[in-house]
């Protein structure tokens, strides 16, 4: 390492924003100049920079995605502000120094801080727009050794880390919208779990999407040594926009030998009103290596919100032995569309992988299942069990199945399964004829039917997401 | 596609001047529908991997052989086409898509139009325009224009109302030229109430290379029931591309059997679109592929009216470095409540060069609809193995036993008993390997 870059990185982090340059929103428009400027307000080291130019030649170089099943208008990728941070205020170095607002704010989401990071024993780290505002419990990590900071404090703090891991299993040129990240991206979360270490605490982060016209780049780098483990929520909640927003987060975790991640989200986007205006284009790349020998990735996802979401949480299932897991409810009412599903690339032997994915539309909604499930020749008596449920809610709205099963190898054993379904009239009857209320019975048939998922969810999870499901189907039912 | 992509592709320019030399038919409508067709072709290319229809077959190798169209020519004797022929059946014979009426056998009926297209036009002038080409679309299917283009001879076959037709129908394409592309068409029009069992039948004299481009037009009338088993066992060199578009009126039933057992690479597209209340349809289909065979297999069934049934079946069993793929899409329109439908896509691997590639594909726009699918891959059941293997059985017999098993699920189905025996016997010889 040059002694430039040497001295770069040992700068003291300023909390991610740069005081001589006074606009605290970049100027629309994406170009190379706009990267090197995300760069400089965030002090951050040439290697860094030039991942980002890389990725920024890759992504002019490539076009937008048109396979996925869902339909929107064009985005104009040159009238989005690619960097915003709140205002900055003192140094943050306990959550009493968090802006009250931003606090009430959190309150009225629902996300009470104090109580959680008190009661729960939940580390959040907060993120508001793109800058890490609040982090709690770090200290008490840090005692068993773990890393858990914004991404741009690991680059400071943590750069051969990060070097070593960012882009090894999301490369900057994978998708279009993974190398826009790559190229753009200003927060994030970052999470290494040493050799042997269990993870005390589940790790979580709330994202917020708050100035108006800026697109959020999320990357967020999870990362399990030999025989770790770690649970890891992700939660997001969105104020009501009338201009679209572009959200496209790049997620890698990365597991060794023996080690164990699980990834669970609630994501709760603004979703658009009910004559489809408005809501977040949520254009994600989610992805796990199961790099080690008995190494395990869980994802687990409910998706309620967006007006549309496109996200394939995948795993790679390279070492040996490794597993793959893939939970997964979305739900979609009024003009929300949904292409969801997930790719498990088996390669160890002895790999094994589920999918349960549970789709539910209602209103003029149209969701999705797209799978790939891949046994190449070395993946010797891989095993892959799906099944894939979709209810529907009213005539106006769709579900569709698109399981890819793709096997090279004749010791493998794939299983695929999908229904479709509706509310029965004879289940609602059963459950008024023992006095339950329609409202209810319908919440309770559609927890039925999501149980599967649900139970794998971490317990306040759980309880949220079964709220938020009778939430967004209030009104959709008889 | 711009015109420059058109022009440099070899495969289809060389087509399109044979076309221009092909002598123009009596029928003005016949005209037209083939000089559309040609049109088509030259906005359309050769797909390639990049187009989601055909991302696992690749047939580059196609533009490289420029076959002329098939001639006449090369008389063939009964004794060559013995072997093929089934017993109690009405036979019209193909050589090469030139209609054969010596080597045909149709029982002299009042009741039934049966023959070839060409003959036939004059007379049944208003059925074949009200029907050809009203299925199978050729806008966005090369293949399909393709052979809408160069149509000439082809099976037709109409079915009046009330009528029962007891001797299935058996329709025999013979490839016996090497190195030539044939574009055999078929047309069934089934009259209300009506019950055909047709059998639509691919073979070669020798392993010799060529093209096949198949397409085939079945449309059921209220209440009307077909059956449709369709065998493909082209030479191994073989390319054959084929569609089949059927359309079911209110209360009518289809039932389709294919047996894809030949070429070197053969795509099969069926669609199925149920246009009437109460309609079903049950499709059955095997794949059997070794060597470097590869074996596509493409369906659609559209469900636009309510109350319909679907339910599919479809088996591959791939060996050696075969290539063995399934597309299978249900769609339920908005209107088609109480659609109920099933399908399911096993698979057998029986070595471990082989390869299969699945999608079952639904995609529903109606609440009140019963709609699953399933998919498994895998190969034969230690247990099972095992279990015979307690019996006395060799590991090899329990194995060809139970590989012949998988098989025999879809041939049992044949309503054809000589059919049926004879592909008994072609699925055992190729089950017995070791």
């Amino acid at each position: 390492m040059s002694a430039v870059l040497q001295s770069l990185v040992n700068q003291p982090y300023k909390h991610g924003f740069v005081t001589d340059i006074e606009s605290d929103v970049a100027p629309k428009g994406l170009n190379e100049d706009t990267i090197r400027l995300i760069s400089a307000k965030k002090n951050e080291p040439e290697w860094l920079l030039s991942f980002r130019l890389d990725a920024y030649r890759k992504w002019v170089t490539m076009s937008e995605p048109d396979w996925q099943n869902v339909h929107y208008s064009k985005i104009d990728y040159q009238d989005i502000s690619y960097y915003s941070a709140p205002k900055p205020k003192n140094k943050l170095a306990s959550m009493d120094e968090v802006d009250p607002e931003l606090l009430r704010t959190f309150e009225k989401l629902g996300v009470p801080l104090h109580e959680r990071a008190a009661l729960a024993g939940v580390a959040v780290d907060v993120i508001f727009d793109s800058v890490s505002v609040a982090t709690t419990y770090k200290q008490k990590l840090a005692e068993v050794g773990i890393i858990f900071c914004s991404i741009s404090e690991a680059v400071h703090n943590h750069p051969e880390l990060v070097k070593k891991y960012l882009g090894s299993v999301v490369p900057v040129g994978d998708n279009f919208f993974a190398a826009l990240n790559s190229a753009v991206f200003t927060d994030g979360s970052f999470c290494f779990i040493p050799k042997g270490v269990k993870c005390p605490m589940d790790l979580s982060t709330y994202f917020r999407i708050n100035t108006e016209g800026s697109g959020q780049f999320e990357r967020t780098l999870v990362i399990a040594e030999e025989g770790a483990s770690v649970s890891y929520l992700e939660g997001c909640t969105a104020p009501q926009f009338d201009t679209n927003q572009l959200h496209a987060a790049v997620v890698e975790l990365i597991a060794l030998d023996n080690a164990n991640i699980k990834y669970s989200t609630v994501q709760n986007w603004y979703a658009g009103d009910e004559n489809g205006i408005g809501g977040i284009y949520n254009f994600v790349t989610k992805r796990g290596l199961a790099k080690g020998v008995n190494s395990r990735i869980s994802w687990t996802q409910v998706e309620t919100g967006a007006a549309i979401t496109w996200k394939y949480p995948s795993c790679i299932l390279r070492g040996d032995n490794s597993v793959g897991e893939f939970y997964s409810v979305a739900v979609t009412n009024n003009f929300q569309q949904a292409d969801t599903g997930t790719k498990m690339i088996h390669i160890g032997k002895n790999t094994r992988s589920t999918i349960i994915s549970k789709g539910i539309s209602a209103g003029h909604s149209n969701s999705s299942y797209r799978g790939l499930v891949r046994i190449t020749p070395t993946a010797d008596g891989a095993r892959n069990y799906s099944q894939c449920d979709s209810m529907l809610i009213g005539d106006q709205c769709g579900a569709h199945t698109f399981p890819y099963i793709q096997v090279q190898n004749n010791t493998a054993k794939v299983e695929h399964e999908a229904s479709t379904s509706k509310i029965g009239e004879d289940q609602l009857f059963y459950l008024s004829q023992r006095g339950i209320g329609a409202e209810e019975a319908v919440s309770m048939i559609i927890n039925g039917f999501c149980k599967d998922v649900f139970q794998q969810l971490p317990m306040e999870f759980a309880v949220e997401a079964t709220k938020l499901l009778s939430f967004k189907l209030e009104g959709s039912v008889g | 596609m711009s015109n420059s992509v058109t022009n440099s592709n070899d495969y289809l320019q060389y087509l399109l001047k044979s076309w221009s030399a092909k002598s123009a038919s009596k029928l003005t409508g016949l005209n037209q529908l083939r000089a559309h067709a040609i049109d088509s072709v030259s906005t359309q290319r050769l797909p390639n991997k990049y187009d989601e229809e055909w991302r696992f077959t690749d047939i580059s190798p196609l533009a490289r052989l420029t076959y002329p169209p098939s001639q006449q020519q090369l008389r063939l004797q009964f004794n060559d086409i013995d072997k093929f022929c089934l017993q109690n059946t009405n036979r019209l014979v193909f050589v090469d898509n030139h209609y054969s009426p010596d080597l045909s056998n149709v029982a002299d009926s009042q009741i039934q139009i049966l023959g070839n297209l060409h003959s036939l036009m004059s007379s049944h002038a208003s059925t074949i325009e009200s029907h050809l080409g009203h299925y199978a679309k050729f806008d966005h299917d090369i293949f399909t224009a393709l052979n809408t283009a160069f149509l000439h001879d082809g099976a037709l076959i109409i079915v009046p109302a009330e009528t029962c037709i007891a001797e299935p129908i058996h329709l025999l394409f013979i490839a016996s030229q090497q190195e030539v592309s044939s574009y055999p068409r078929s047309l069934v029009v089934s009259g209300p109430n009506s019950k055909v069992t047709l059998i639509e039948d691919y073979v070669s004299i020798d392993q010799s290379p060529y093209i096949t481009n198949t397409v085939t037009e079945i449309r059921l009338a209220a209440h009307a029931q077909v059956k449709h088993i369709r065998v493909q066992r082209d030479s191994k060199q073989a390319h054959h591309l084929a569609s089949c578009a059927v359309s079911l009126a209110g209360s009518s039933q289809y039932q389709s059997i294919c047996v894809s057992l030949g070429a070197r690479i053969s795509r099969y597209n069926l669609e199925v679109q149920l246009t009437g209340e109460n309609s079903n349809c049950t499709i059955d289909g095997l794949t059997l592929i070794s060597g470097q065979q590869l074996s596509d297999t493409h369906t659609s069934i559209d469900h636009v009216k309510p109350n319909c049934t679907s339910h599919q079946q479809h088996k591959c069993i791939v060996d050696d470095t075969a290539h063995a793929v399934f597309n299978g899409k249900i769609k339920v329109r908005p209107q088609a409540q109480q659609t109920n439908s099933s399908q399911s896509s096993r698979n057998l691997l029986l070595s471990n060069t082989a390869k299969v590639d699945t999608k079952p594909q639904l995609e529903i726009f109606a609440d009140d609809v019963k709609c699953a699918h399933g998919a498994t891959v895998g190969q034969l059941d230690s247990e099972e193995i095992f279990y015979l293997e307690s019996r006395g059985l060799s590991k090899t017999t329990a194995r060809n036993l139970l590989t012949y098993a998988f098989a025999a699920d879809v041939i049992n189905r044949i309503p054809v008993t000589s059919l049926k025996q004879q592909l008994e016997h072609i699925v055992l010889n190729q089950t017995q390997g070791v």
